[in-house]
């Protein structure tokens, strides 16, 4: 039998990974996968407005070397259990006490 | 709101890291301070350090603009661990995304003032504001990071506008404004919704762990 926390946890799992799922593929049929960020739109378009201004990268990225899907899935996953084994641990504290 | 290498000029990312450095010291000090008064603080840290951490680099499609962009979450973290501290880990992130092409290390000062210090003390003072006047929790919570995810996005138009049009500040900072804005409302409205949600759960289940204890007077429920 869950108890009402796990239960709560379940539900925000569910209802948070069908946002995630839901969002990427509206954004992924609303343009054919080509939807941009905002921010290097803006910036693309800050720097159009003066000469030598211009959008560089001073580090190698992680993105570069798996590609994006990868990159940002391995830092999800990673993320997602560090805050997963972390708030077990806060929020079940008082419970148990 | 991530600012990228090369496009600010090196004397204003000289200020903005001044700007920075002092706040990270006071929320680095504010850090071993609260460590020492709750054993709880430094795990919530750590946990709300990987949050800012994805919520600010999870890019949400906005089909009605065409566009993506993402939330901050610095305004929650704000009112759950302290603004200060909110700084540091907002650095920390911000140090981490400049490996994911997110932003930069030149500018890494400038994504610290707009999304660390500007999106989560904003945030908190909205949320200690209306809990003053006796709002609900939720509402508080949720207008915070609102407010504070808008500001945050200002506060990268002016720097972008302050650094390359130094000629015409108010009317490019508008054009800036008006670019980032169709995209990021509607999730300055999303990020209302999550912040409003998780703040009022954590005040249900452990109102200890609010930053009211450590950083006092912030009614929790």
């Amino acid at each position: 039998m869950l108890d009402r926390f796990t239960k709560t946890a379940l539900v925000l799992m569910v209802v948070i990974a069908a946002i995630i799922l839901i969002v990427a593929y509206l954004g992924y049929i609303g343009d054919q996968g080509k939807m941009k960020g905002i921010g290097p739109i803006v910036e693309k378009h800050a720097a159009s407005t003066v000469a030598n201004v211009a959008p560089v990268s001073l580090v190698p990225t992680i993105t570069d070397l798996v590609g994006k899907f990868w990159g940002f899935t391995i830092a999800g996953i990673v993320a997602g259990f560090i805050v997963g084994y972390l708030w077990t641990g806060l929020f079940r504290r008082q419970e148990d006490a | 709101m991530h600012i990228s290498d090369g496009i600010l000029a090196p004397e204003w990312c000289l200020v903005w890291f001044a700007i920075a450095i002092v706040f990270i010291a006071v929320g680095v000090w504010q850090i071993k301070r609260g460590t020492k008064e709750n054993a709880s603080y430094l795990p919530l840290l750590a946990m709300m350090g990987a949050v800012v951490f994805v919520i600010s680099v999870w890019h949400i499609p906005v089909p009605v603009s065409g566009s993506c962009s993402h939330p901050i979450g610095t305004p929650m973290s704000a009112i759950i661990v302290g603004p200060f501290p909110t700084v540091v880990l907002g650095a920390i992130a911000l140090f981490f995304q400049a490996f994911f092409g997110h932003g930069g290390l030149t500018t890494l000062g400038a994504n610290v003032v707009s999304m660390g210090i500007v999106g989560g003390f904003s945030g908190y003072l909205i949320f200690v504001l209306l809990r003053t006047v006796n709002s609900p929790l939720w509402l508080a919570a949720g207008m915070a990071g609102f407010i504070g995810d808008v500001l945050c996005y200002l506060t990268t138009a002016l720097q972008l506008a302050l650094s390359v049009n130094p000629g015409s500040v108010l009317s490019h900072w508008a054009i800036y404004m008006v670019g980032y804005m169709p995209t990021q409302l509607p999730l300055a409205v999303a990020e209302f919704v999550f912040t409003a949600g998780i703040v009022q759960y954590i005040a249900d289940r452990r109102p200890d762990l609010l930053a009211k204890k450590l950083w006092g007077g912030v009614p929790s429920a």
